[in-house]
């Protein structure tokens, strides 16, 4: 939290950084399920870009001044900020077509917005992104003009909606102070220009909502990616003999 | 099947070539093909297939657009 108690700038980056790099995990688990051997390596080239891009975004942490990673994220998942759509991986194509045209556009749109704000390091530093990201748009849009099933779409915008916060809120606020180009009520707008459609009926009640997790619900990430996450998993296939050096 | 009769594209996705170059002095060179059902998804699938080089330019074409002067053995 910023200094007054209210969100701040590194708290929205943090967010965007583990929403990417959980989106480049679960994307990546599609590189070698999706439809056609394309989208295969699309999955795996997308989920590369995210991964990347969440390492610069946690980058840009220290250069403004004010790093929220605590000791808490190495033992408790819910200290992450990555929404209640990645906390489990996906098992219907549905859903990775659903958090790849909405999920992936929306932190593209606050990435824009901190691109077009007043803050240096974010100008300079998050401008390449935008650039690859529109081929996760491009990639995204087609797939969803294909058709999908509705429930993985309604939920993935309600969570991009809830990601945004309300519209009067400290997003609002940082907005109005010039550190983003787009508010809440601007990056909707924009998110559904860009995809062409509007959401089904979206009612949120934003007192039950996390400003610093940006998420309506509690809910974390399941155990096994976690401790990817840690490298934990990898240890378990680490020779003995590295084993007993860990241990030493 | 044939080598002559098969056909990678099935239902509604079309085939594209994906050219690039690496600097501008070169010419644009087939690096490889993609299939998909319109061209955005296409782009997408070019970028993500062939982006191991650092290219500074990258074209597709639908290869149904490709005016084919002679085939091999036709010269």
């Amino acid at each position: 939290m910023g200094a007054g108690g209210g969100l701040s700038l590194s708290d929205l980056v943090l967010s965007i950084a583990d929403n990417k790099q959980m989106l480049g995990l679960r994307y990546a688990e599609w590189a070698t399920r999706a439809p056609s051997l394309e989208a295969d390596i699309a999955a795996a080239a997308m989920g590369l870009d995210d991964l990347g891009h969440s390492r610069v975004l946690y980058g840009c942490l220290e250069p403004l001044g004010a790093d929220p990673r605590g000791p808490e994220r190495e033992s408790d998942a819910a200290s992450l900020r990555n929404l209640a759509y990645f906390d489990e991986p996906w098992t219907e194509w549905s859903q990775f077509v659903a958090a790849n045209a909405v999920l992936d556009s929306a932190f593209t749109a606050m990435i824009d917005a901190c691109v077009g704000g007043s803050v240096e390091v974010l100008q300079h530093r998050l401008r390449k992104m935008l650039m690859e990201e529109r081929y996760h748009f491009l990639h995204g849009r087609s797939w969803l003009r294909s058709g999908i099933e509705s429930g993985p779409l309604d939920r993935a915008w309600r969570e991009a909606i809830e990601w945004f916060g309300p519209p009067d809120g400290e997003t609002e606020a940082l907005h109005r102070e010039g550190k983003l180009s787009m508010g809440p009520t601007e990056l909707r707008f924009h998110l559904e220009e860009q995809l062409e459609m509007k959401p089904s009926h979206v009612s949120i009640d934003w007192n039950k909502w996390d400003p610093i997790r940006r998420r309506g619900g509690p809910g974390a990430v399941d155990h096994h990616t976690f401790g990817m996450l840690r490298g934990l998993e990898e240890k378990k296939y680490a020779p003995p003999s590295a084993a007993k050096q860990t241990a030493s | 099947m044939s080598g002559s009769t098969y056909k990678r594209v099935s239902g509604e996705a079309v085939e594209y070539e994906v050219f690039a170059r690496k600097a501008r002095i070169d010419p644009l060179h087939l690096v490889g093909s993609v299939v998909a059902p319109d061209a955005d998804l296409a782009m997408a699938y070019a970028r993500a297939t062939y982006d191991e080089e650092r290219w500074c330019e990258m074209a597709i074409v639908r290869k149904d657009d490709v005016i084919r002067l002679w085939a091999p053995g036709e010269a």
